[in-house]
């Protein structure tokens, strides 16, 4: 069977290797269980910011209110868990599948016109979710939250789980950004009308990201209440939220394959230093690093690497940036 | 009852006031430089701690500092604009670039105003905060009265600045084709620069005035956008008679929805109402006019 055209084996093997490394690192180099529960969440986070950059990065509509997506698709799970008594893959696979439809409501009128009607709606969605989800607590146990079962083994699985789920959200990158699809997407972010002419739907191509995008998210949700066997809205829903999708994008390269992968990473241990010592100075100190990187590298970590990697006289194919 | 309704709709004439003055600033600009200022729910908290602060410190009438604050704050986006937007390139890239980046300011401002002022609310108190003056049976709280005045001198002053002068034809002409003005001869980046100056005011002075009604934290603004950007795409672009329509209908709307939903969901209704004229009809109630 020949691989599609999109396939690469090189990077294909790099990430699949770095995976088995990764995933084999617990039983074999006895990791501690804090550097184990960091990679869980560092995994789960690459994931949430890849996702993001489908519809931030490949289409050019940024989302403001991503984490309505990420809680309501823990919410949900964290629900059926609790009440139904599902088992935990089919909540969450549930909670992502409520996120991705939950996307598609709002975000299908606000998508199908041109600018930044969709990015302005988000930021409405993001605080509207936050709002409802406080008030309905028979649903998400209001302020106080819910606290979800825990089983013997379970960080362990999670450190498993978390890293298909990222390689998962690899695999979709590099899909949605080389194969002819991707093409399709990268003519809708530069010409709408132009990429009409030539057949294609705008409409249904950018929604068919948006549910992707709302899926994996509220799948990334799901997993994060699993992982900590707790939800609340305040934290999950917040803005804060949203904006961290926002920063890994930006930090990594929007729209560039795995540039937020990276951005994630960075803006994990970046923030682990930031709140630790400036508290008060977090949002502030984002939001210049924010304007800095857009002004003078708009690909963020992924152009300077590409701008040093130039100076050494390496020629990238030209679809690599942007 | 009846007197509960004529209750809500006089307060939403009057709120109408504020909507109108805060969205025709995210018009404007947007109108004229195709920029969706994000930093403008920033500047509308900016502009409330500036009359709060003011009150607070030399307990200056906050009607009588919106003056000096207008002028700050179009310093402030008259910099914003050369220090900043300037540098990006147009076209869809810019887009999202530019939103990425004023969002980025307003966070910055935002946590400014937390370092400086604390999280805490914040209201401003006077003498005639809790007086009212009676009309038709109702209570009209004089607050509300003043901030419904200043806004409308506000947008009449804007609209003959707009037809009468000729910077401000100059400014309607950038908004339909910056090419052909820079053949005419028009300072098109100067344009801008004022633009973005005029637009940044508009929104301090909605926030010097909002303080009259609302409390507010460095998070005030956030809602306050949205309703903006609600009233825009409703009034269609820059008119200043199509953005006062808008407003009250957002007003009235949400005032009346007090009756059916519950009073938590008050914020969503502006949110629902966006989504359905965009659904509707996506060229706004009236369809698209440019500035005028």
């Amino acid at each position: 069977m020949k691989p599609p055209r999109w396939f690469r084996w090189r990077p294909a093997a790099i990430v699949l290797g770095l995976a088995v490394a990764l995933a084999l690192l617990p039983p074999v180099a006895r990791i501690s269980v804090y550097t184990q529960n960091q990679l869980t969440l560092t995994f789960v986070t690459i994931a949430a910011a890849l996702a993001w950059n489908w519809l931030g990065g490949y289409l050019g509509q940024v989302s403001f209110g991503h984490a309505a997506l990420f809680g309501l698709g823990g919410f949900v799970a964290a629900r059926l868990q609790i009440s139904a008594h599902l088992p935990m893959i089919l909540a969450w696979t549930a909670g992502g599948l409520v996120a991705g439809l939950y996307a598609l409501a709002w975000g299908h009128p606000t998508l199908r016109l041109r600018g930044p009607y969709f990015s302005i709606a988000t930021i409405g969605v993001g605080e509207a979710t936050r709002l409802v989800c406080t008030y309905w607590d028979w649903f998400t146990g209001g302020s106080s939250g819910m606290s979800l079962p825990v089983t013997a083994g379970l960080k362990l699985q999670l450190y498993w789980y978390g890293i298909a789920i990222a390689l998962v959200g690899v695999a979709t990158s590099y899909w949605l950004r080389r194969s002819p699809l991707g093409m399709a997407l990268l003519a809708i972010k530069s010409d709408v009308d132009a990429a009409g002419d030539v057949g294609i739907s705008s409409v249904r191509l950018q929604d068919g990201v948006l549910f992707l995008s709302g899926l994996a998210m509220g799948i990334c949700g799901a997993f994060n209440a699993s992982y900590y066997s707790f939800i609340e809205p305040v934290e999950t829903l917040g803005f804060e939220k949203s904006i961290s999708f926002v920063f890994m994008g930006v930090i990594g390269g929007v729209g560039t394959i795995l540039g937020p992968a990276l951005g994630a990473v960075v803006f994990v241990l970046v923030r682990q230093y930031f709140i630790a010592s400036y508290p008060q100075l977090y949002l502030g100190l984002f939001g210049v690093l924010l304007v800095l990187v857009i002004l003078f590298e708009p690909l963020g970590l992924t152009g300077l690497s590409l701008r040093v990697a130039r100076r050494f006289g390496y020629r990238e194919r030209p679809d690599l940036s942007t | 009852m009846i007197e509960h309704l004529l209750d809500l709709t006089v307060s939403a004439f009057l709120l109408a006031g504020l909507y109108a003055t805060m969205a025709y600033g995210l018009g404007l600009i947007y109108g004229v430089l195709r920029v969706v200022n994000l930093n403008h729910g920033g500047m509308i908290m900016a502009g409330a701690y500036a009359a709060w602060w003011a009150h607070d410190q030399f307990g200056l009438d906050p009607y009588l500092s919106i003056p000096i604050i207008l002028v700050l704050a179009f310093l402030v986006g008259v910099l914003t604009y050369a220090g900043l937007v300037r540098r990006l390139p147009r076209g869809a890239a810019g887009g999202v670039q530019s939103l990425l980046l004023l969002f980025g300011v307003w966070l910055i401002l935002r946590n400014a105003a937390y370092l400086v002022f604390s999280g805490n609310d914040q209201t401003v108190l006077t003498s005639y905060s809790t007086k009212a003056l009676p009309f038709l049976g109702a209570q009209i709280s004089v607050n509300r009265l003043a901030v419904f005045g200043v806004a409308l001198v506000t947008l009449g002053a804007l609209h003959l600045f707009l037809t009468r002068t000729y910077v401000g034809k100059a400014i309607r002409a950038v908004a339909q084709n910056p090419e052909s003005c820079t053949l005419a001869g028009v300072p098109v980046q100067r344009i801008y620069m004022l633009t973005f100056g005029l637009g940044t005011a508009l929104a301090s002075l909605a926030g010097a005035l909002a303080t009259g009604l609302y409390a507010f934290n460095p998070g005030f603004g956030a809602t306050e956008l949205l309703k903006s950007f609600v009233v825009v795409v409703l009034g269609g672009l820059g008119s200043v008679a199509g953005t006062a329509v808008a407003a009250l209908i957002l007003a009235l709307v949400e005032n009346f929805s007090i009756l059916v939903i519950p009073s938590y969901l008050t914020s969503a209704v502006g949110f629902v109402l966006l989504v359905l004229v965009l659904v509707l009809r996506p060229g706004g109630l009236f369809g698209q006019r440019v500035l005028g």
